[in-house]
């Protein structure tokens, strides 16, 4: 257009005409086009460009959001894995020392129980010791007096004399003395 | 795939069919350099530009009608084209100066893209009337013609971007900065080599502006000589059938040069969009290292 104007102001509107005639270049329908091409961008920057980019925007701030979150996701798993692993240390640590503990708590009162029962035992024993030398004591003592009443009595049948306590006593002592040495 | 075959057949033929039926059996007929009216305000490329303008809603519509995070279907092929422009631009002329302009260059490349293809419809510039002039010259006016194959939508899109590009390059640069840019020495010279070179920089800043200036119209001209040249040698290939058989064989020439004009149609607005980018890129360069 401006060469054509730069011509037609040359004087050589020849060959402006000519282009013009021959091409059907006009301003009228040259205007046409000119809205019918504002009238094009209009409609596809209202609703093909401009939706279609803020769509693509809405993605691309989305896709970098959710990017944004995953990284976030692996720091905080990572960090809870760490937690998680400093947690399951501790209370690893915790339950060898509950069974150490338990275990030294269980030996402890296992010995003293043993303690406890070697002691009863014991005890057991020391009774049952005394209550047969108690018996036997008894045993003794109610025999000697049977064997010296024994004595006596046979002695007085034999000798046919009646016995004073006294020769009761001494023979019984002298016969126990006899038995027992 | 047979209907796929059965349907591509159908539009072939209907290609050539459309001609003969609109021009009466006539045979081949030129297309015009210019496109014809239809009325007084209306011409047969603004038909097919409305049309276009339409798809483009409705696609649009389709595509952001009902738009969620997670894509599918219109939405997915609207983000996905979108989305790859935007990068190859953004590739081209940095994140900073693609997010300002990417709602006109989005613009050039789909408008463009979508005209090249729609003038590839079986029935547009073949289905149309006769006319008969006053010297009883016969002629044809088609009712429709690609968007593309019309100086005058090629020129809007080529002035409307040389403005933006000012608008652009001025508010990137700065009035100083722009003049600099065309008319500053360029690299590091001593202070006689400087004096020296000052002649030459503003030369060829001189050269600079012209060829500013000119990158319009060969924008313009560009797009419309490989559109028109396209629907061109389509129509020149139907005619090469012997008239007899034209509506039913007038297709088999063409048919080979439809896959090409699908590349070029590609091609074309892809050329397009990136020469805008490069002459937007050359001077905003200044201005995008300054902001990064």
């Amino acid at each position: 257009m401006i060469t054509l104007l730069a011509a037609q102001a040359a004087g050589d509107a020849g060959i402006v005409e000519t282009i013009q005639k021959t091409f059907g270049l006009n301003a009228p329908f040259f205007i046409a086009q000119v809205i019918n091409f504002f009238l094009v961008i209009f409609v596809l920057k209202k609703f093909a460009f401009g939706p279609i980019q803020t769509i693509l925007e809405q993605r691309r701030a989305r896709i970098a959001e959710g990017e944004e979150k995953l990284k976030r996701i692996e720091k905080q798993l990572a960090e809870s894995e760490q937690t998680t692993s400093a947690a399951i240390a501790k209370a690893n640590e915790d339950a060898v020392r509950l069974i150490n503990e338990a275990k030294q708590g269980a030996a402890a009162f296992s010995e003293q129980k043993a303690q406890e029962a070697i002691s009863q035992a014991q005890q057991i024993l020391a009774k049952a010791e005394a209550a047969a030398k108690a018996d036997r004591d008894r045993l003794s003592s109610e025999l000697k007096r049977e064997f010296g009443r024994l004595v006596a009595t046979t002695t007085a049948q034999v000798t046919g004399k009646v016995l004073s306590n006294d020769d009761q006593k001494r023979i019984n002592d002298e016969a126990l003395a006899k038995i027992e040495g | 795939m047979f209907r796929r075959k059965l349907i591509v057949s159908l539009a072939a033929w209907l290609s050539c069919f459309g001609t003969v039926w609109a021009g009466g059996g006539e045979g081949h007929h030129a297309l015009p350099l210019y496109a014809p009216q239809l009325s007084d305000f209306v011409t047969n490329s603004m038909v097919m530009v409305w049309i276009a303008v339409g798809l483009i809603v409705l696609f649009c519509r389709a595509a952001t009608r009902k738009m969620s995070l997670i894509p599918a279907g219109v939405q997915n092929l609207a983000e996905w084209a979108v989305e790859t422009l935007y990068d190859f631009l953004a590739g081209l002329m940095g994140d900073h100066l693609t997010k300002r302009v990417f709602w006109f260059f989005g613009t050039i490349f789909f408008f463009i893209l979508v005209n090249n293809y729609m003038g590839l419809v079986p029935g547009v510039g073949t289905v149309g009337w006769n006319t008969v002039d006053a010297n009883g010259q016969r002629g044809f006016i088609p009712f429709m013609r690609g968007g593309n194959a019309d100086i005058n939508m090629t020129a809007a899109m080529a002035f409307t971007f040389a403005l933006l590009w000012f608008y652009w390059a001025l508010t990137e640069n700065g009035l100083k900065g722009f003049l600099s840019h065309i008319f500053a020495p360029k690299g590091n010279f001593g202070a006689l080599m400087m004096v020296m070179m000052v002649p030459i920089f503003l030369f060829v800043g001189v050269l600079e502006i012209i060829s500013i200036a000119i990158r319009p119209v060969a924008l313009s001209f560009r797009l419309f000589g490989n559109i028109y040249g396209g629907e061109q040698t389509l129509e020149s290939l139907m005619a090469l059938i012997p008239k007899a058989l034209q509506p039913f064989l007038s297709w088999l020439p063409a048919f080979p040069f439809y896959f090409v004009e699908l590349l070029v149609g590609f091609v074309q607005a892809l050329v397009f969009t990136l020469l805008c980018a490069i002459f937007l890129k050359l001077i905003c360069d200044h201005g995008d290292e300054a902001h990064h």
